[in-house]
């Protein structure tokens, strides 16, 4: 008999293929929308050890991001091999988060929050600024992948997949581990946490050095596959939210969450995009309302019993 | 932690992927009617360049009046319907991307117009290189847009460096004593470019370049800055921007008593905007743009016949002086057609030959795309706010009004 | 006299920043909220007061009462219907709301005003004091804050309304059992950050063009400023105001313009770090 476990498993093996198998059956347009599912699903699953294993309302996600997108380009334009570039930035970005979490990582909440989204602004105008490294508001060219449309589709999802498969088989790891379960303790009572032997310390460092290592990446891949850059795009609060909101929408510390909210997220978005034309910010303004009030712990933790109490057990099996 | 709930997890997860398989497979595309052509055209109508994304999208609009009043265009004999889809793009670099691949692929449009500003322009030419696909860019002027020589990319506007030359020459044949100029840029591609050029063409010609700085994007004050200028006693202020940023640099000049004969705002004076927002303080400013409705173009090709007939129509349609962006892309608009109807079909690889090979006039000029596929340079227009009007100092040709200094 | 024009420049920069962080302030202090919607208050009180000014003839000095009075309004009923209900949540939860709702308001703003730059053009002209210039309306958007800051710090010391708001901010709980009903409160303290922020916007709207694309930028301020002057703490914020201000103009003359705004965010960062409660502000909102 299959356990819970299994049909998890059995579901996200089945999301991985659907996601995998895109080149195959749809156009490089639902392939690009395959591309943004495993770039989303790789962000939020890093937002998560931080935001949802450990708590800590970090809006830093898109100054690594950003970080992630000129190292590589830059590495790139100087001549490093791609995936050497794309390494780089990773490096990179994961030795910036470490740093910087020793820093800000000694505040709490609100000050937490608040510092973190000064850091992607005060990266944006350095970036910005610094003129002869980045080419400052122009922007930078980055060298287009080779091959035709379909070959760099395919190409660019793989890639994506793979960073999301990564950062899915470190979310199963940490949480099985002892660094897991420090961390939901420094999430429950940081004091506490510390006084039964915790290193909060080194915990938060790492989780928040975890939280940006794959946006390093996919940072780096997608300036590859757009081929432009600019600080504006690289560094938008705006994907410091829309993670975060992905993970709360599928259940924030969870180890499924990320992956089922950046999912939903995605097609949501891509829905209400393509239909309203003028109205689709406030729509998604409206989503993120919807979300805090209806579905405050995600979809994870809705109650379906309630949901499906009339009908009868045939068919709730069926609606699975 | 593995209790109950997670079997509902499990539920959703499974219910999710296969609703996401569902919606996956079902966009598999519809088959188009022949003879339309098709446009794309993601555009910014919300966030920081919603200004602009309107105004590609309502002159479009008029443009596709006028097309679908007249039945369609005549192509190889046959008539063709004309469909415009636009999508926003929010002034999100990583959407643009997006939505062009969407229109390419999805909506299976046979060209794309390119959105507001440089920028943004590049990201989507980087698409649509790739699907080769044309793509016309109407509001994008700096050259390093166009400096991949990509094949596919063409662009109705002509090169920043041209606008910059032919002022520094103009303003010290009528200021004779001018010495010192003050720059002043945004740092973002057009605005910079523009600063950067200045002062090239500034030195080239003579004079002084005594201040020399960019300003953040989101930058909200300007005094600091203003107060090192008045410092240099500079007799020109250039100053280049989005329309915000000018309005608040041409009032705080004015807060602070600078006096300088000349001030310049790139694109300031070009904008209704500009002057609506200054009042009396836009009054004396001078700017340089690529098209104004004083020019004058007669048996142009395309949906308006001379540059009289579509000022006509867009002071009817939108009770507001056209500017240049409205222009550019409803030129840019013209000069599709003239190549779809010259290459006889919307094939792509054809349609691209037709554009390299364009030789017109429309009623905003004349279009012919350099080696880079910039529109060639010609003489453009330096305006100046005289009252309430917007005057044309240069090119003699179509000039209506003598340079006047600020006291 | 170069020194002094750029001291002058501050402090009258300086005080439009006052003017844009007192009410952020006022809520972050008492709701523990950060208040996602406060930029996009500030534009639209600028955008009434434009409108007023343009079709009905209004003076913006006239309009600024009204203005902020309709933004009281708003923000009542914002607290009162979504806010309230997650008041207690984390700061996750409650700045995401907070997000999401501007980005309802955004939306609406720039769909039914546009994002056309546009300001009251009423200009008041400068003072010339020994060589050193400062603009009119600047003066009046310093008064402005002083006054507000001032009529703020008044009634929390002297009003009932007042004193039941710095009773919740101590303890919710305690001030509930002594009959202050908690979540009226909460309204009418997001009311009057509300109400503050329109009254910013009426003056700006002299000062600056008025256009949604500078909510973010205003937001951002008010960040750097309660961060620098003190979390939650009304004086904090007009000393916050200030010093940035201050900085950042004399960081535009000495390092350039592109610089100066990177140094008010860094040195906002290091506060953060080594003094969280700001220069003037109390230690225990947290």
């Amino acid at each position: 008999m299959m356990t819970r476990r299994h049909i998890a498993a059995l579901g996200v093996a089945l999301w991985f293929g659907i996601l995998a198998l895109t080149p195959l059956l749809a156009d490089n347009y639902t392939i690009r929308i395959a591309i943004t599912i495993a770039m989303y699903s790789a962000m939020a699953l890093s937002w998560n050890f931080i935001g949802g294993f450990a708590g800590y309302p970090s809006f830093s996600t898109a100054a690594f991001f950003g970080i992630g997108c000129y190292v590589g380009a830059i590495a790139q334009r100087s001549g490093v091999p791609l995936v050497v570039a794309w390494a780089l930035a990773t490096v990179f970005v994961t030795v910036f988060a470490v740093a910087l979490g020793a820093i800000i990582l000694r505040l709490k909440g609100h000050y937490f929050a608040i510092g973190s989204i000064a850091i992607v602004e005060v990266v944006r105008l350095v970036v910005s600024s610094w003129g002869g490294l980045t080419g400052g508001g122009d922007g930078l060219n980055v060298p287009l992948l080779s091959g035709g449309p379909d070959r760099v589709a395919t190409t660019v999802l793989y890639v994506m997949l793979a960073i999301m498969l990564a950062a899915f088989v470190v979310t199963i790891l940490v949480d099985r581990a002892r660094l897991g379960f420090g961390l939901r303790c420094i999430s429950q009572n940081e004091d506490a946490a510390d006084m039964v032997g915790i290193d909060t310390t080194r915990y938060k460092i790492a989780a928040y050095a975890l939280s940006a290592l794959f946006c390093g990446t996919v940072g780096a891949v997608y300036a590859s596959w757009v081929g432009y850059i600019d600080p504006t795009d690289s560094f938008s609060i705006l994907l410091s939210v829309k993670v975060p909101v992905m993970v709360l929408l599928g259940g924030a510390g969870t180890v499924l969450g990320p992956i089922i909210g950046a999912g939903a997220f995605v097609m949501l978005e891509e829905f209400f995009w393509a239909n309203f034309l003028e109205w689709n910010r406030a729509i998604l303004g409206g989503i993120i309302v919807f979300l805090i009030f209806f579905l405050p712990s995600g979809i994870l933790k809705l109650d379906y019993r309630r949901l499906f109490r009339r009908k009868s057990p045939v068919d709730r099996t069926e609606a699975a | 932690m593995f209790g109950k709930p997670r079997k509902s997890a499990v539920l959703t997860a499974a219910a999710i992927a296969l609703a996401s398989a569902a919606t996956l497979s079902a966009a598999s595309a519809p088959a188009w009617a022949q003879d339309v052509l098709r446009i794309g055209a993601p555009l910014a109508l919300t966030g920081g360049l919603a200004d602009e994304g309107k105004k590609q999208e309502s002159v479009w609009q008029l443009w596709l009046d006028k097309i679908n009043a007249a039945g369609g265009i005549k192509v190889g004999g046959k008539t063709m319907k004309v469909e415009i889809i636009k999508y926003d793009y929010q002034t999100d670099g990583k959407r643009a991307g997006q939505l062009a691949e969407k229109l390419i692929t999805d909506d299976k449009v046979d060209v794309l117009m390119a959105p507001f500003g440089s920028g943004h322009t590049k990201i989507i030419a980087a698409v649509t290189e790739r699907y080769q696909v044309p793509l016309l860019a109407c509001v994008a002027s700096s050259e390093s847009v166009y400096d991949q020589s990509f094949k596919y990319l063409f662009g109705t506007l002509a090169p920043n460096s041209g606008m910059t030359d032919a002022m520094a020459a103009l303003y010290k044949q009528k200021l004779p004593t001018l010495k010192k100029i003050a720059i002043y840029g945004r740092d973002d591609v057009f605005p910079k470019s523009m600063a950067t050029s200045m002062a090239t063409s500034a030195k080239a010609a003579g004079i002084e370049v005594a201040y020399n700085e960019l300003y953040a994007v989101g930058t909200m004050d300007h005094s600091a800055a203003i107060s090192a200028i008045k410092a240099a006693g500079a007799d020109w202020i250039y100053m280049t921007g989005y329309t915000q940023d000018l309005i608040l640099g041409r009032k705080q000049l004015n807060d602070l008593g600078v006096k300088a004969p000349i001030i310049t705002m790139v694109t300031g004076p070009a904008y209704k905007e500009f002057t609506d927002g200054l009042g009396d303080l836009a009054d004396g400013v001078t700017s340089s743009t690529w098209w104004h409705h004083a020019t004058a173009y007669t048996g142009a090709a395309g949906v308006w016949p001379s540059t009289e007939a579509f000022y006509k129509d867009f002071t009817t349609a939108f009770k507001s002086d056209p500017d240049y962006v409205h222009a550019s892309c409803a030129a840019a608009a013209d000069v599709l057609v003239n190549a779809v109807q010259k290459a006889g079909s919307t094939d792509k690889a054809k349609v691209r030959d037709a554009l390299e090979a364009t030789d017109m006039l429309t009623f905003y000029g004349p279009i012919k795309f350099g080696p880079n596929h910039m529109n060639l340079g010609r003489d453009m227009p330096i305006i100046q706010v005289q009252g309430k009007d917007i005057k044309v100092l240069y090119p003699a040709s179509i000039a209506n009004a003598e340079m006047k200094l600020i006291k | 006299m170069d020194i002094l024009q750029i001291l002058v420049n501050g402090l009258v920069l300086g005080a439009l920043y006052a003017c844009i962080a007192v009410g952020f302030s006022l809520v972050w202090g008492v709701l523990n909220i950060i208040n996602m919607l406060h930029g996009s208050f500030i534009i639209l009180g600028g955008y009434l007061t434009f409108f007023a000014w343009f079709y009905l003839g209004l003076n913006p000095i006239l309009a600024l009462p009204v203005v902020a009075l309709v933004l009281y309004a708003l923000g009542y009923v914002l607290q009162y219907i979504f806010i309230n209900k997650v008041v207690t949540s984390p700061v996750l939860t409650t700045l995401t709301l907070t997000f999401g709702l501007d980005m309802i308001l955004y939306n609406l703003m720039t769909v039914y005003f546009t994002a056309t730059p546009r300001r009251v053009t009423m200009d008041m002209g400068s003072a010339d004091i020994l060589g050193v210039i400062m603009p009119m309306d600047r003066v009046m958007g310093m008064a402005l804050a002083f006054l507000l800051t001032g009529l703020l710090y008044v009634v929390m010391r002297a009003s009932t309304i007042g004193r039941a708001i710095v009773a919740v901010r101590m303890d919710r709980q305690a001030a509930a059992l002594m009959g202050i009903r908690v979540n009226r409160i909460y309204a009418i303290t997001f009311g009057i950050g509300a109400l503050m922020a329109g009254a910013a916007g009426a003056v700006f709207a002299i000062v600056f063009p008025v256009t949604t694309n500078l909510t973010g930028v205003f937001l951002g301020k008010a960040f750097v400023i309660c961060v620098i002057g003190g979390l939650g703490s009304v004086p904090g914020a007009l000393v916050g105001g200030l010093a940035l201000g201050i900085i950042e103009s004399f960081a535009g003359f000495v390092l350039g313009p592109q610089h100066a705004m990177t140094l008010g965010f860094v040195l906002m960062l290091v506060l953060l770090v080594v003094r969280p409660t700001g220069l003037i502000g109390v230690k225990g909102y947290e």
